[in-house]
């Protein structure tokens, strides 16, 4: 069933996704009033669950994280799609996601450190 | 394959706020015009107010459905020599109250906030959830 045999590696590429993202909403929030510009967003966890479903192995080196511009919300009379609130949203699920990630990894090590201390 | 679903209340949240800050903008524009005797159809200004709908059927956000106008009756105020005053020197004004604009706006205000609230207390949710992580 389990096509990543490294689970150090699928949280690591998940962290850096998160990582990617935080980027792209201080972006998205820095250009809230710019005219004209769309907001941005990563593609990450589509593509990991579209290799995961197709057959075969999963090279998760292969699958990198994309920005880019959703052009879902309803955009202002400047061009701009981009929201505060949206964006205060995505910050917080980001980091809940990052923090569980970061838990993962930690409980992780922490299994490899008992096994090494066995006496 | 379904992806995050975890989040959706996150959204939900997000949409009210949304939904509040539009709502809070329609009353600025109420209380703004208040006095707007010529919206530039030769008419006064009429108070705009907002219809909310839900997002799906059963649990959802909220989204602004449409800007309703108010179509009660204009005030008429006597002021001759207004250049918008009838030959009794009437001035027709906008439908506004502003009392009523003020307790919209509270009502919006507090809308806000308890959104806010729910979002700050699944976050906290969450948290403490991970906590069995450690």
């Amino acid at each position: 069933m389990s096509k990543i045999s490294n689970i150090i590696d699928l949280l690591e590429a998940g962290i850096k996704a998160e990582g990617l993202r935080q980027k792209a909403i201080a972006n998205n929030v820095a250009n809230l009033e710019t005219p004209g510009y769309r907001r941005i967003d990563v593609k990450f966890e589509e593509l990991l669950a579209k290799a995961l479903n197709s057959s075969g192995s999963v090279d998760l080196s292969k699958i990198e994280a994309q920005i880019y511009q959703p052009k879902q919300t309803p955009v202002k009379s400047n061009g701009n799609d981009t929201n505060l609130e949206t964006e205060v949203g995505e910050m917080v699920k980001n980091s809940l996601r990052h923090k569980t990630y970061i838990r993962l990894l930690y409980k992780k090590y922490k299994k490899m450190e008992l096994a090494m201390n066995v006496k | 394959m379904e992806i995050d679903n975890t989040f959706g209340l996150i959204d939900i949240a997000i949409s009210g706020m949304r939904a509040q800050e539009k709502n809070i903008k329609l009353i600025s524009s109420n209380v703004t015009n208040a006095q707007s005797t010529d919206n530039g159809n030769g008419q006064p200004y009429r108070r705009l107010e907002a219809v909310f709908k839900t997002d799906g059927d059963g649990v959802g956000g909220v989204s602004l459905d449409e800007i309703a106008v108010d179509m009660s009756d204009f005030l008429k105020i006597l002021k001759p020599g207004h250049p918008d005053a009838d030959e009794r020197g009437y001035v027709t004004m906008p439908n506004v109250k502003l009392p009523v604009e003020m307790m919209n706006l509270n009502v919006a205000a507090l809308m806000y906030q308890a959104n806010i609230a729910i979002l700050k207390r699944y976050q906290v949710m969450v948290e403490t959830t991970l906590e069995l992580l450690k």
